[in-house]
């Protein structure tokens, strides 16, 4: 999880790197930490310290770690020589390492030749079923080739199995959505909102998904997730105060005929407005007009 | 070694004292044949200044207290990880090689 200091930290250091600054190793080593995907800039900045055998020597044991991140970052840029080195250095080093194997597994997925990744990845398998990067890259594989009902069923078949991880839960939602199964993609985040219950973003799609299914009841419910999603950023998420304002709106024009309740739910609505309109007139002032005039377009219930 | 810990060290001392001073107390009621009923205003007083010492030496010396709020700046989730174990490299990135000549020496 990216926290928000830890952002600020990788700006500020990508900045310092990009700039002649110095500091790679550290960025890289925060890159890994949060793995976050600036492939390109790893690789620029990891190739310089590969190349300078002072530096490289600096690192010790780490040096091994440096080369499968650049292999990988390599492999991502479609720079396949660069890649094919740096797997030659690691295979010279560990023979017989699974997690080398693996890495000439992506080399071929990265070239294209699916049936060869296909291959390397089943005889590894052989030896180590329970491999959880293996069976990943292979629904990974799946999904390049653009066989997304073959990912699917490779995913499902993984989450039976390992029903704690919750980065596959995450692919698995993420997939649904893309082919616009909302239902489905609802239980996935369900199961990811249970799994890590104080984090926002899964508050917040889970959210998005229901509000999108439609229907007062779904409504309703999404109301609530975009109300947690604030309660756990303090605030801070504007996709969640706009979704609290959407959500009012159209729980109003659905329940137009039968007036019910809702007292409390309107103070809300007009919560979220005004702090809408406080973050707007913080951070862009020029924009705060055509959100004053969204705001009046949704015709929020008063 | 920090100031808080010397305070630490000196709180414990004090408890010590304190303790000792009660053991000579009780043996002092002894040999007076009197009963005890209660402790000596000055040993309670070295008992809470003690207690006061230890609690801001452990409270400090440790480290900083870290903020357990979720939406306190330091806990708060910006953004999930790139899901890299499901990375794909057949990417539009592809379409675009990159103009970087570099290469591996060996």
């Amino acid at each position: 999880m990216v926290g928000a200091v830890e952002e600020a930290q990788l700006n500020r250091l990508e900045n310092q790197v990009d700039n002649g600054g110095g500091g790679a190793w550290e960025y890289l080593c925060l890159v890994r930490k949060l793995k976050v995907r600036r492939s390109e800039k790893v690789l620029k900045h990891g190739l310089s310290i590969l190349n300078d055998p002072k530096q490289r020597s600096k690192l010790g044991g780490e040096e091994w770690t440096l080369y499968e991140q650049v292999a990988i970052a390599a492999m991502d840029c479609q720079c396949v020589d660069i890649a094919k080195d740096c797997i030659n250095a690691l295979q010279r080093k560990f023979p017989e390492s699974m997690r080398v194997g693996r890495l000439k597994g992506m080399l071929l997925e990265a070239r294209g030749s699916w049936k060869d990744a296909e291959v390397a990845y089943s005889s590894l398998l052989e030896d180590n079923p329970l491999d959880q990067v293996i069976q990943k890259r292979r629904v990974a594989m799946a999904k390049a080739q653009g066989n997304i009902s073959g990912a699917i069923e490779c995913l499902n078949k993984y989450l039976e199995i390992f029903m704690a991880d919750h980065e596959a839960w995450r692919e698995l939602a993420e997939i649904y959505v893309s082919l616009q199964m909302y239902k489905q993609a609802a239980f996935c985040y369900e199961e990811l909102i249970l799994c890590q219950p104080l984090v926002p973003l899964y508050h917040l799609a889970y959210a998005d998904v229901l509000y999108t299914l439609g229907g007062l009841e779904n409504l309703q419910m999404s109301k609530k997730y975009y109300a947690s999603t604030i309660d756990l950023t303090g605030g801070k998420n504007t996709r969640a105060l706009f979704g609290i304002c959407l959500c009012s709106a159209a729980i109003a024009q659905l329940s137009k005929g039968r007036n019910k309740e809702d007292k409390d739910s309107s103070e809300l609505h007009t919560l979220a407005a005004k702090t809408l309109e406080k973050e707007y007139k913080q951070r862009s002032l020029t924009k705060l007009p055509l959100l004053t005039a969204t705001l009046r377009n949704l015709k929020l219930p008063s | 070694m920090s100031f808080g810990f010397m305070i630490g060290v000196f709180g414990v001392l004090i408890l010590a004292h304190a303790a000792y001073s009660t053991i000579q107390y009780r043996s002092l009621l002894k040999i007076l044949e009197e009963e005890f009923s209660g402790l000596p205003m000055n040993v309670v007083g070295e008992l809470l200044l003690g207690l006061v010492f230890c609690m801001w030496a452990a409270l400090t010396v440790p480290g900083k207290f870290l903020s357990i709020l979720p939406y306190s700046e330091e806990n708060r989730i910006v953004s999930l990880p790139d899901n890299l174990d499901f990375m794909v490299f057949n990417h539009r990135g592809k379409v675009f090689p990159s103009k970087m000549d570099l290469k591996l020496k060996r």
